[in-house]
């Protein structure tokens, strides 16, 4: 059973369908991280500041982005906007979206605790230096605090890369999609058991993508440890 | 060198409180030129918020803070721009842990100054020969004692090249045989004919350095005087009490 | 909580509403794209399965295959003269009329069952296929009528007709229920239930495939009708998919398809006519 399941990953073009596969899922995910950083440390940065306004807002968009689900997220944006508004996004930029929205707010957050946990005299030593609020937060304040969220950040990071299993249910064809193609097409038609070698490939790529991103993380906190 | 009669700094009667609690009454104070104030008192007693309040850190309620014959204390104050002209050493440490000692240094002077990299780190080169770390200029923070952080903190700020420089209990979380060579930087610096306000509770040093002692309890300046006049011949009850406390220690260090 | 969360999702539809008017509007008003608009556009959106072979699935080489592909192709053939101007949207069971709400294709031709609440939605066309329930078990313990489950765990899959239809009728039957398919026939090989229940060209299909499973019971439940569906209204799009399917039924498309797509699988236990409509079934 084992010997023949694993002829079906050699057939046709499965491997490269699984690589493109791989590659849909790691496109989502990077872009997405990439926005969530930029904007999370937007926010986290005005979340940490003394504007009531933009806490308010900002905490009431975290509990948004934590309380729906990613699916119901998924489906408003792909379907639910050009119901409501006639904007028709193509699948993968709806995944996009979303998983930038929800990235930037656990960013925002994490961003946040990290800022308000750096000792006060950071900020003072900065201000007794006659810096302006835009120079302590870019020199002093955020590469302090993006070295304490590294490990945070990287969680995250795998956390959306798993994630993004999700968006299939919106059409778009990612790794764990083409593996179930293959998977359900084998058994059906042939009847054989492809299962576990395709989630064995699987398991293989996801690791693939993930493993240097954890060795990074481990490399740069080596590095910055203090 | 002895301080002149340019008065460089000058509060007039502030007042300074948290919520309803009082921690600065009515403090008036003139500071010369090149003059060296000590600030003593028991801890709680008000005199880290007054160096707080000078630069900045801390809002007053009323009262007015001069600085080169400038209001500072007024609404729309630029402070980033004052605080070009006050430098200030911390308790704790305070370095940027994420920069080395030069880049530390040259944060300020580039970003606050735009003075040219070139001019301060040559500046910055010749004080960390005067205070012998030019050999850590490229070492991380981490890398370095208490005492070496402290003697860097103190050049960070005289790099800004300041007016005057407030010095809040530097000494206070040195083990106590790093004390010593923080000290010695900071009567190079008073000899030197800078303006400086120290609080410390270092007493022998207060009286080596200061050209003039301020004793603080409960937000009040209680004594002021020359220091062998306060050390030798305190004029209040509170003083002495306080003095006291600080004598046996003296005697044991005199035994040993 | 439930409550809190609809109050929220009302607030965030509303917002990216506004939000959305300020951009330009992508999608006609109606909200589909009449026959006239396809052939502008010069391709049809037709939306099928990836994973459900033999009706819909990809195969190795990553072309779309199956019984509901092969009268893709032919709509898009008949439509532009050319099968390939047809784009495959690959949908999911559970979001199939969504697809076709929110115009992301012109056609589903996914297995879709016709059923009242769904022909509330969504326009459907003339059926092209004809499905009921079928029941595999063991032969060593095989299951012929449905008394023979009380008590006993029947094996499903999430959100099909056979769920449905167990829940409704025969409430004290213990379902098992799987996502997807393979780890429902998976289910049944671990022997973690009695029997299990599926579309019966499907448990025909592995019947044949699995040494020691016979289908039992061929059929039971109501014949279920499976047609194209287009988006409620567009009148354009139907009247021709159904002019489609007559001219096609008078060529005895249907049973091509079969013969093509489904024998293989099915071999000669199947009785072709049990699946494929034609002729005066209509």
């Amino acid at each position: 059973m084992l010997d023949t399941g694993i002829k079906v990953l050699f057939e046709g073009n499965n491997i490269t369908r699984l690589l493109d596969g791989l590659w849909v899922t790691t496109r989502i995910a990077l872009i997405s991280v990439i926005l969530s950083v930029f904007f999370g440390t937007i926010i986290g940065i005005g979340w940490s500041s003394r504007f009531r306004i933009i806490h308010v807002f900002a905490r009431f968009y975290l509990e948004i982005m934590r309380i729906m689900p990613i699916l119901v997220l998924l489906f408003l944006f792909y379907f639910g906007l050009t119901r409501i508004a006639h904007i028709n996004l193509n699948a993968e930029m709806a995944s996009i979206i979303v998983f930038t929205l929800w990235g930037t707010a656990e960013m925002s957050d994490l961003v946040r605790g990290a800022l308000t946990s750096l000792p006060k005299h950071q900020k003072e030593s900065g201000l007794a230096l006659g810096l302006k609020s835009f120079d302590i937060y870019f020199y002093i304040l955020v590469p302090q605090a993006i070295r304490r969220l590294l490990p945070a950040t990287i969680n995250l990071t795998t956390r959306i890369i798993k994630s993004t299993s999700l968006v299939v249910l919106i059409g778009v064809v990612e790794l764990l999609k083409v593996g179930q193609q293959i998977i359900e097409t084998a058994s059906l038609l042939r009847n054989q058991t492809a299962a576990f070698w395709v989630y064995a490939v699987i398991f293989l790529l996801y690791f693939i993508i993930c493993y240097p991103i954890s060795q990074l993380s481990f490399h740069l906190e080596k590095k910055w440890q203090s | 060198m002895h301080p002149t009669d340019e008065i460089i700094l000058s509060l007039d009667k502030i007042n300074k409180s948290y919520d309803d609690r009082i921690v600065l009454h009515e403090i008036s104070l003139d500071v010369k030129k090149g003059e060296v104030v000590v600030v003593i008192g028991p801890s709680g007693c008000g005199k880290s918020t007054l160096l707080r309040c000078i630069n900045g850190l801390e809002p007053i309620q009323n009262g007015r803070i001069r600085l080169n014959d400038q209001t500072i204390t007024d609404v729309g104050t630029d402070w980033t721009k004052v605080r070009q002209h006050i430098g200030m050493v911390f308790q704790s440490y305070d370095l940027f842990p994420h920069m080395t000692v030069i880049e530390n240094i040259l944060l300020g002077p580039i970003k606050a100054q735009k003075r040219s990299k070139k001019e301060v780190e040559a500046q910055a080169e010749l004080l960390l020969e005067r205070v012998g770390l030019l050999d850590r200029k490229t070492a991380y923070p981490r890398q370095l004692s208490g005492g070496q952080k402290q003697r860097v903190a103190i050049i960070r700020a005289l790099c800004m090249n300041p007016d005057i420089m407030l010095f809040d209990e530097v000494t206070a979380s040195l083990d106590p045989e790093m004390v010593r060579e923080v000290l010695d930087v900071m009567l190079q610096l008073a000899k030197s004919g800078m303006t400086m306000i120290i609080v410390t509770h270092e007493m022998a040093f207060a009286k080596a350095v200061a050209d003039r002692v301020l004793f603080m309890d409960n937000g009040y300046i209680v004594e002021s005087g020359k220091p062998e006049e306060f050390f030798n011949a305190p004029q209040t009850q509170r003083a002495k009490k306080f003095l006291n406390q600080f004598k046996f220690s003296e005697n044991r260090e005199d035994e040993a | 909580m439930i409550t809190l969360k609809k109050k929220i999702l009302s607030l965030v539809l509303s917002f990216i509403a506004s939000v959305g008017m300020g951009f330009s509007h992508q999608t006609n008003a109606a909200g589909f794209n009449t026959l006239d608009q396809i052939k502008k556009n010069g391709k049809i959106r037709i939306g099928v399965f990836s994973d459900k072979p033999p009706f819909g699935y990809v195969d190795s080489n990553g072309k779309n295959q199956g019984y509901d592909v092969y009268l893709a192709k032919r709509l898009g053939k008949d439509l532009f003269g050319d099968e390939n101007k047809v784009e495959f949207v690959l949908v999911e069971a559970a979001s199939r009329s969504e697809f076709l709400l929110s115009d992301k294709v012109d056609i589903i031709l996914a297995n879709f069952t016709k059923t009242p609440e769904r022909a509330e939605k969504v326009d459907f066309a003339k059926p092209y296929m004809k499905v009921s329930l079928g029941i595999v078990s063991p032969d060593n313990a095989k299951i012929t009528s449905i008394d023979q489950l009380k008590g006993k765990k029947l094996i499903v899959n999430k959100g099909t007709t056979a769920e449905i239809y167990f829940t409704k009728n025969y409430p004290d039957i213990k379902l098992l229920k799987y996502d997807q398919n393979t780890e429902t026939f998976n289910a049944l090989l671990d022997g973690r239930g009695a029997a299990l229940a599926h579309d019966n060209t499907l448990v025909f299909a592995w019947a044949t495939q699995n040494k020691g499973f016979t289908v039992g019971i061929n059929s039971i439940g109501d014949h279920d009708m499976i047609a194209p569906a287009v988006a409620k209204g567009n009148t354009t799009l139907l009247n021709w998919i159904n002019d489609e399917i007559t001219k096609l039924d008078k060529e005895r498309f249907f049973h091509a398809d079969y013969e093509a797509t489904l024998k293989p699988i099915y071999g000669d236990k199947v009785d072709p006519e049990s699946v494929v409509i034609e002729g005066d079934t209509h």
